[in-house]
């Protein structure tokens, strides 16, 4: 074909009339192109800040509420225990090297009386494990879609327990025999983004080492497959596969995100077991990996106080379970509260005459805590200094002259850390000393980000190969993969925007002194970066969020909310509030129910209400939970089911009438595959 | 898979063979200091919006690279050529295009420049040009010349750019309708 166009151009050109007018014809669709791909480049920019700030905004579960949950939770049960338990507690935490067998967590793990029945047709696992079964469960999971038979998950935690326990908080490798290590960062549960790096990398063995950088589980739909396939390889090659923990890879992350839901409904039967295994074979996780001496690889990050040589020491699997809130008592006592999230032990140690030892004590496994906090947490900033990262509620902002410092401190060169989604997969800062690495790909929705992987040889120069998982790309072309990716963005930022209607009238009322209910283009980008704090380009975004608009180019607010409550939820206060909390609602109901039965009892539920109301600082009368209780225990049979009450919400959220089944635990951005169609979104 | 380090989206490829463009100026050398901005205060702040969404400085200082400035332009809703890109810039190397930078006062000059362009690209000059290889006459033309012609004449683009614009355009006997096909690249 292209041999025939060309003697058909050189035919043209003795004909230049239609010669040239071809040359333009070109030269206007190629400008067109350009500008094309120039304003997609844009959107796809405003796009990616839209949910890089609404994570942080609103989806997150702060470490602080976290602290807050539990301390009230026990302080319920406060009582003042003598220094002796304070310094039983101490000791528990830096005794070294526990290798105890604790025989009744065997008995409750024991796998052996569960049968296998003959019309299972998944994998059958036999240990040890050998490379062919891992490799086995690799194609089990990817072309025939099965789920391990719940017998073969215990018996698989049950040995990545035992190997864990075993290794240090901080592994070393080294790059010797020209191995080259890949290290993978954030999975998320998304098993295609691991396949795609097994399949373009090749899967762990003797001369292809790995590390996984943590946060393997939640949000994703296949974390508890991505789990097994990585601790089968690390089962297999225990001296060439590497984990870190993330700050994922803890129970009540875990209940907030989707993990703990994943589990229940994968294994019906045996999912509280196993959660319970998973709970322990998280806090084994090591926190870090050193490559060569130089190269530090950890999930968060680090602070002006992390000191490897201390967390070398502690015992990493206890110390993970204390979340520390700190009362200051201003008169004489300084008293604290270290409270445990595992179970009910709880105690305060107030300063006085004979206790200040133990009180240094204590202040140094706080120290501690802080410390595993900043690895699991912290992210990088522009700025020099360090400060509390209180997006995360947890870990710190740590700034270039941290990172020189902490590298000269250790002798190393490089940090390399995930924790942060990245539209390229990876970034680095500091001046080349820290490396982003995240390796989900579409992590807010198709389309929206690459994923990457790092691979080291002994020189330690880091090579990146980015990808991106394709099976939903490849049936959107890329205008309607961007078209989409916005669309949803924009959704949820509406949907942000009518949640604080209230505030945003204040905003506006602000500027509209004369009351005349319309405020300029400019003022209207103002207030609602006042009230929202998101950093976003208002004015780019205008066009997208305010079709109303009165001729001289002022914009009536009223009229404004009204377009958005026509796609956004239910308008009575109390409801608007709840959700925009439902997430963290569930999240408190998921706890509140310890036993994982998906129910709750009408006292628990009352409790529930009142904590929910006291960190909102808001007014919910016991009248109100009393009515609203009266309506979700249908049965009356004096407890509620959790999956129910949700439900009710979600009826009021037209998006998820469509998902009815979709769980919304996963975040306001969710596949929405059935939306293409929907006029209103 | 080679490795990705760049971040910012490529220039296309340069020189274009001489386009009839009747706004090219035959003096040599822009100079900025002549342009006299006409803007609103309004459209100021819509352009610094803009700006700051393209500045990929670490410390946000307002400032773009030369080979993102072509980019702004039509992100901001103009669609120069290339050369006259080149021509604002005032033609910069091939290597100064990602080192060198400008800053929201440079660039506004350069804009207006673009702005004040007659918009030439109607929908009938578009459909004019393709009508030349509609052999049939039948209101269609072959994908595969036109992919041929994208790439081989004016200022050409890269298959792969091609392969974006064209995806999912041809029907089954691999024609393309071309007043539909131009619709669709005018509705940006």
């Amino acid at each position: 074909m292209p041999g025939a166009t060309s003697v058909r151009l050189r035919h043209l050109c003795l004909q230049p009339a239609p010669y040239i007018s071809a040359i333009r014809a070109a030269v206007l669709i190629q400008r067109w192109y350009r500008q094309y791909v120039a304003r997609t480049e844009m959107r796809r920019r405003y796009t990616w800040h839209i949910f890089q700030s609404n994570t942080s905004f609103f989806t997150l579960l702060p470490l602080s509420f976290h602290s807050f949950i539990t301390s009230s939770a026990t302080s319920w049960t406060i009582s003042h225990r003598p220094a002796q338990n304070v310094r039983n507690l101490i000791s528990h935490i830096f005794r070294e090297n526990d290798v105890c067998w604790d025989s009744e967590w065997e008995r409750y793990f024991c796998y052996k009386n569960i049968e296998v029945p003959e019309v299972y047709s998944g994998p059958h696992l036999t240990f040890p494990l050998t490379v062919e079964q891992a490799v086995g469960l690799l194609e089990a999971f990817r072309n025939k879609k099965q789920q391990l038979h719940s017998r073969y998950v215990l018996e698989l935690l049950l040995e990545t327990w035992k190997l864990l326990r075993m290794l240090p908080n901080i592994n070393r490798i080294s790059t010797c025999h020209s191995k080259e290590v890949t290290i993978c960062g954030d999975l998320h549960g998304q098993l295609e983004d691991l396949l795609l790096i097994f399949y373009k990398n090749g899967t762990p063995s003797l001369e292809k080492p790995y590390v996984f950088n943590g946060d393997f589980v939640d949000r994703g739909k296949d974390s508890i497959e991505i789990l097994l396939i990585l601790f089968s390889f690390m089962l297999v090659y225990p001296c060439d596969v590497y984990l870190n923990r993330g700050n994922h890879e803890d129970h009540i992350i875990n209940l907030r995100y989707g993990f703990t839901k994943e589990v229940l409904t994968k294994y019906k039967i045996h999912g509280k077991r196993i959660l319970k295994l998973l709970q322990k074979i998280f806090s084994w996780l090591p926190l870090a990996t050193i490559i060569d001496q130089k190269v530090l690889v950890l999930h968060g990050g680090i602070s002006d106080t992390t000191d490897l040589s201390v967390l070398t020491k502690v015992n990493r699997h206890n110390v993970r379970n204390f979340y520390v809130s700190l009362n200051l008592d201003l008169s004489t006592a300084f008293t604290f509260t270290l409270c445990s999230v595992a179970g009910p032990v709880c105690f305060s140690a107030a300063a006085s005459e004979e206790e200040g030892p133990h009180l240094f004590l204590v202040i140094k496994s706080l120290f501690v805590c802080l410390q595993i906090l900043d690895l699991l947490w912290s992210d990088p900033m522009n700025q020099d200094g360090c400060m509390p990262n209180e997006v995360r509620g947890g870990g710190c902002y740590w700034g270039p002259d941290v990172t020189e410092d902490f590298l000269n401190r250790h002798n190393m060169q490089l940090i390399i850390r995930s924790h942060e989604c990245k539209q390229e997969g990876y970034e680095f800062c500091h001046n080349r000393k820290v490396l982003t690495l995240f390796s989900a790909s579409n992590y807010y929705d198709v389309g929206s980000n690459r994923g990457a992987y790092v691979k080291l040889g002994p020189d330690l120069v880091p090579y990146m190969v980015q990808y991106q998982a394709s099976s939903m790309t490849r049936e959107l072309t890329a205008r309607q993969s961007v078209g989409r990716t916005e669309r949803s963005a924009l959704k949820v930022l509406r949907e942000q925007l009518f949640a604080h209607k209230s505030d945003l009238l204040c905003a506006f009322k602000k500027f509209d002194t004369k009351n005349t209910g319309l405020v300029s283009l400019i003022d209207w980008a103002s207030a609602v970066e006042s009230v929202m704090h998101l950093n976003l380009p208002w004015r780019m975004l205008r066009c997208q969020l305010v079709t109303c608009k009165t001729s001289d180019g002022m914009i009536d607010y009223y009229d404004w909310f009204n377009e958005l409550a026509i796609k956004g939820p239910n308008t009575d206060s109390l409801l608007e509030t709840l959700y925009r909390h439902r997430s963290t609602l569930e999240t408190i109901f998921r706890i509140v129910d310890t036993d994982n039965s998906g129910f709750i009892s009408m006292e628990d539920f009352r409790q529930t209400w009142k904590l929910l109301s006291v960190y909102l600082k808001m007014e919910i009368t016991d009248e109100d939970i009393s009515n609203l209780a009266e309506t979700i225990d249908s049965n009356h049979d004096g407890s509620i089911d959790i999956d129910e009450f949700m439900e009710a919400f979600r009826l009021t959220d037209k998006k998820s009438r469509l998902e009815r089944g979709r769980s919304m635990f996963m975040g306001t951005t969710s596949d929405l595959t059935k939306l293409e169609s929907d006029p209103n979104v | 898979m080679a490795p990705k380090k760049k971040e910012e989206p490529k220039p296309a490829a340069p020189a274009a063979p001489k386009p009839p463009e009747p706004e090219r100026p035959k003096t040599p050398e822009f100079d900025p200091a002549t342009v006299t901005l006409e803007f609103t205060p309004e459209q100021l702040e819509d352009f610094k919006d803009a700006f700051q969404l393209f500045d990929r400085t670490p410390t946000s200082e307002m400032k773009i690279t030369y080979a993102q400035c072509g980019d702004l332009i039509r992100a901001l809703g103009q669609n120069p050529t290339n050369a006259e890109i080149m021509y604002v810039l005032g033609k910069p190397k091939a290597e100064d295009m990602q080192t060198k930078m400008l800053d929201f006062e440079q660039f506004l000059p350069i804009y207006q420049h673009i702005c004040k362009a007659k918009n030439r690209g109607t929908f009938e000059d578009f459909v004019e040009g393709l009508r030349v290889f509609d052999k049939e006459g039948n209101g269609t033309v072959m994908g595969a010349e036109l992919r041929h012609v994208l790439a081989t004449l004016g200022e050409k683009m890269r298959e792969d750019e091609v392969e974006q614009l064209m995806q999912n355009q041809e029907d089954a006997n691999g024609c393309i309708n071309y007043e539909a096909f131009v619709k669709y690249i005018m509705a940006s």
